[in-house]
């Protein structure tokens, strides 16, 4: 019964992908079928995972399909003639079955009374990367303390109410949850210890408002609220000894940990305001503008408990217990503004003023009461701390677009950013106190639009940008960023794309001396013959460059290092249909393709991704689907990471 | 050093003398706020409305879609000024092209400049789920028209645009060829997989966030709305999370680094701003707090900064985002 099963069973994730959607200006039809009440697919499947050579885990962390009977997909309509209480009913799904990653939508709608809209997504967010950057690992020494095997579930409902054309009110509800495992790091004073931690945080927002739609003003107003909680807990099981990562013994005493439970109680909620605007007041002008503002709030009610033998160094003092019960708010108020206008003087010339502002101003504050046994009795310690941060940007901008001809249109303008931010800790400790930046850029616009045919385009866009401070030794300072973007669909076979981009950007302050570059060049091709009835062909490549170059001094012996970063990379992907020629009365698709990832420089990784697909029609609604899917990824440096996959799928797909 | 507010005045100005230099080509289309793209006019007589269903009675199959789009309400609503006259909202008054059965006598809002295109789908359509409008989107700066996208007589269940995951991102990826190929790379967001679109991040039709980056809750960065956990607020923050953004240390398309970080180790991502140099003369740029002298890099123990800084994202406890 079993194989039974499997026979019949199929799968099609890849012809969820590989179907090549026309873009809009391609043609679709529109002609209207004859909709009948029911119409749809449904893709039933079994996959197998025969095993996984080399990391499981790294595997788990990129790809983690699993062997099992799947709902591949499903796709259906169902159309009420009668219209009372809905016209339409629209349903997706797809990867059911204990797979990574499972989506359902459904849209159902009255034309002139209501649009509702539904989604729900069940992720899987497993992470365990055996190195995760740590080069050591590989030797046997793991300290790769950052792991995750949860899921996360996401839900949006919406509905939209149509009384009128001009009053729209809408509800939205959403609502996100992680719950599960992993491994945590629980921080004492002298040493660390590899933890169970679990993750258990959802989020809830809901919203309201109303759209005014006038001939020459549309206004858009909603408020909205969110309710948050965070309940992750770290534990350790009692009797069980937890050495930790240090190893050496410190004034002769070994630290370990016998007993921890931590958990995070933390509350939020926020409200939002949305409030935005656009008007067409005078034939040559448009004007738009919006203000938007959150609160969100947090309480937390922070309780910890250990057990172990561990030494608080600053007092050279040991403790066998310790206690913490801490308690802490805090608050961002964020507001954001913006204003706007396109204005139409002349025929060909159009000028666009913009503003905008974005405000944050958050605080926070937190006592804490840590209660130490040690040999010698219990010692208390108790402290209090304040922060604060502050970040006050805006922006001004001009751009002109002038119609050169009908085929070409140029434009330049200019944009100016300022800001001031600060960020400070009470009591000030050690170099941890108060910090400030600003920033002060100009930026140089420029780029053009070419329509040279009619099926064809070109668009280069190009910034200049000089900046007297920023933020962060990262930030944009001088820079130049440049893409040019082309795409010409030659016959209605044949379509050609291509882009260019660069960013160039340097900061030469002395202490700093940043110098980051990255191109990237892209070319596909479609092409589809006949309509591809036949065959059809998908195919891209990318390379890409990054160079990035920054001082920084090591923290103990103050030496002068270097972070150099580099990467080269070649992407190619391709996708080949073939409708074969009938064979014994059964119509054949077959579908070859997949991706190939190869790159060279700080970390060299390969990561392939052929997958080959067969479809048969053996009956008018009923077609059998196998899907061979290989994953090779590889690493030069963390070779330990590198894993090899491949998975089978087959199945039926049944269509109305 | 500030060298621009110079050059921008006098590139702006050289941006608009073609104004005065082009006044011998004959004028595009003129901006016009009537509903009506103009046609070419190959008749005399100015053109008058003929109504939709005189337009049927050749393009029937266009009808037929019209009626189950969401277009429709064109035809048969009062509030655009349109009603029984759904085609001419957008292609012009049709009385002329009646008489000479020449499409040089229709307007084709498909044969528009885009930002004429633009227009006339924003005579209705001005305030779509945007903060800023289209105004302001890249799309409309690059001359993306809305028919690029979006299919006006199309009808069923992809409405006027595709609906499907796969068929989003296909219809994103279509121009932007080069984030696609980012998504080859190892970690990256589940967009291969269709288990998210590109439209779950970005908004299409405007934003004020550079790249259309969706918000959520009024002005919060959207990519709140799915790592909620990162939200906050903080009683500690970590403030380039909160001023530059995911972006400041994450890669969200792909990358070939863990945990889509922009470098290969995660010490390198923190030290490049944590770096213990002094900035002289720049008293803009005095961030990052320094890591104190015990922390010996050569030691595995200190090599991956996030195992003890694990609430790197911010801390409700913790000044040092230990825990």
């Amino acid at each position: 019964m079993k194989r039974l099963l499997l026979c019949i069973a199929s799968v099609s994730g890849l012809l969820a992908q590989t179907a090549p959607v026309t873009p809009a200006a391609a043609g679709i039809s529109p002609v209207p079928p004859d909709e009948p009440v029911l119409s749809g697919s449904l893709d039933l499947g079994y996959r197998w995972v025969p095993g996984t050579g080399g990391n499981l885990a790294t595997y788990r962390s990129i790809v983690d399909l699993g062997s099992g009977p799947k709902l591949l997909g499903a796709d259906f309509t169902i159309i009420n003639q009668g219209r009372r209480f809905f016209d339409r009913i629209n349903v997706r799904a797809a990867d059911w079955g204990h797979d990574p990653y499972s989506t359902l939508h459904i849209d159902v709608s009255r034309k002139k009374l209501y649009d509702f809209s539904g989604d729900y997504r069940n992720i899987a967010y497993y992470n365990n990367l055996p190195g995760f950057a740590d080069p050591l690992a590989g030797s046997g020494l793991i300290l790769n303390e950052q792991a995750r095997d949860t899921r996360q579930r996401i839900g949006n409902w919406r509905l939209d109410l149509l009384p009128n054309r001009v009053f729209m009110p809408y509800l939205e509800y959403d609502r996100n949850s992680d719950n599960g495992t992993g491994i945590a790091t629980f921080v004492a004073n002298a040493d660390e210890y590899p933890v169970t931690s679990l993750i258990r945080d959802s989020n809830q927002n809901y919203r309201g408002g109303v759209r005014i739609e006038l001939s020459r003003l549309h206004i858009k107003v909603e408020q909205g609220g969110t309710r948050f909680r965070d309940d992750q807990r770290l534990n350790a099981g009692t009797g069980q000894t937890n050495y930790g990562n240090l190893y050496s013994p410190i004034l002769g005493q070994t630290l370990d940990l016998t007993s921890l439970s931590e958990a995070y109680g933390v509350r939020g909620h926020s409200v939002s305001t949305d409030a935005s605007f656009s008007a067409n007041p005078v034939s040559w002008a448009d004007l738009y503008g919006a203000f938007l503002y959150s609160e969100p709030v947090s309480t937390v009610n922070f309780t910890g408990l250990d057990t172990g033998n561990q030494v608080l160094l600053s007092q050279v003092l040991f403790y066998t217990g310790e206690q913490n019960l801490i308690t802490a708010a805090s608050k961002l108020p964020h507001s954001s503004a913006n204003l706007g206008a396109e204005i139409r003087p002349f025929g060909r010339l159009r000028l666009v003023p913009s503003w905008l502002t974005d405000r944050i101003n958050s605080s926070g504050s937190g006592t804490g009461q840590q209660t130490l046994t040690t040999a010698s009795g219990v010692v208390p310690i108790a402290s209090l701390l304040s922060s604060a941060l502050v970040e006050n940007s805006s922006q001004a901008a001009m751009e002109a677009f002038f119609d050169v001809t009908r085929k070409l249109t140029v434009h330049g303008g200019y944009r100016y950013v300022w800001g001031n931010a600060s960020d400070v800790i009470l009591p000030i400790a050690g170099l941890a106190g108060l910090e400030a930046g600003k920033i002060r850029r100009s930026v140089g616009i420029a780029g053009l639009s070419w329509h040279p045919v009619q099926n064809a385009w070109v668009n280069l866009d190009f910034e200049d940008g000089s900046s007297g401070s920023t933020y962060f030794r990262t930030s944009l300072y001088n820079y130049q960023k440049a893409r040019i973007r082309g795409r010409h669909r030659i016959t209605p076979a044949l379509s050609v794309s291509a882009s260019v981009s660069v960013l160039n950007n340097r900061n030469p302050s002395p202490g700093i001396d940043y110098a980051f570059l990255s191109h990237q060049e892209s070319a596909s091709l479609q092409f589809s013959p006949g309509g591809g009835k036949i065959w059809d062909f998908e195919g891209g490549y990318t390379r890409s460059t990054l160079r990035s170059n920054i001082g920084y001094l090591d923290p103990e012996f103050l030496i002068p290092e270097q972070s150099l970063y580099r990467d080269n990379s070649h992407t190619v992907t391709a996708m080949f249909n073939l409708n074969m020629p009938a064979w014994m009365r059964y119509k054949t698709r077959l579908t070859l393709g997949g991706s190939a990832f190869l790159s060279s420089g700080s970390n060299p990784t390969t990561f392939y991704q052929p997958a080959a697909k067969v479809s048969i029609a053996v009956r008018k609604n009923i077609s059998w689907v196998g899907e061979w899917r290989y994953y090779g990824f590889g690493e030069s440096f963390y070779l330990y990471q590198g894993f090899r996959t491949q998975t089978v799928t087959a199945g039926v797909r049944i269509t109305r | 050093m500030i060298r621009y507010p110079r050059a921008a005045i006098v590139g702006l100005l050289a941006s608009l003398l073609p104004c005065a230099a082009q006044r011998a080509v004959p004028p595009a289309a003129p901006p016009t706020t009537s509903k009506v793209a103009p046609a070419a006019p190959a008749l005399a007589a100015p053109a008058t409305y003929v109504g939709s269903d005189t337009c049927g009675a050749c393009h029937e199959d266009i009808a037929k879609a019209l009626a189950q789009s969401p277009h429709e309400s064109v035809e048969t609503a009062d509030k655009h000024g349109f009603r029984g006259k759904a085609c001419e909202s957008c292609h012009g008054p049709g009385s002329n092209h009646i008489q000479s059965v020449s499409a040089a006598d229709i307007g084709n809002p498909a044969k528009l400049s885009p930002a004429e295109t633009d227009r006339v789908c924003l005579t209705c359509h001005r305030n779509q789920p945007t903060v800023s409008g289209r105004l302001a989107a890249s799309h409309a700066h690059n001359a993306i028209a809305c028919t690029s996208c979006h299919s006006i007589h199309a009808h069923g269940p992809r409405g006027l645009v595709v609906r499907k995951p796969n068929e989003i991102n296909a219809l994103c990826e279509g121009c932007h060829i080069d984030v696609k190929a980012l998504f080859a790379e190892p970690f990256r967001h589940r967009i291969p997989e269709n288990a998210m679109t590109c439209v779950d991040c970005h908004n299409p039709h405007g934003s004020f966030k550079p790249g259309l980056q969706r918000m959520d809750n009024a002005n919060e960065p959207g990519c709140f709305k799915c790592h909620s956990d990162k939200r906050g607020p903080f009683t500690f923050e970590h403030a380039p999370v909160r001023e530059e953004g995911c972006q400041s240390c994450h890669m969200p398309h792909g990358s070939p680094n863990a945990k889509m970080l922009i470098r290969q180790e995660v010490r390198l991502v923190c030290l490049e701003c944590h770096a213990n140099l002094p900035v002289p003369n720049t008293p803009g740029i005095v961030r990052g707090v320094v890591p104190p002298a015990f922390h010996d890099l050569t030691s595995p123990r200190y090599r991956n900064c996030v195992v003890c800084h694990q609430k790197i994202h911010g801390s409700y406890i913790d000044r040092n985002l230990l825990r």
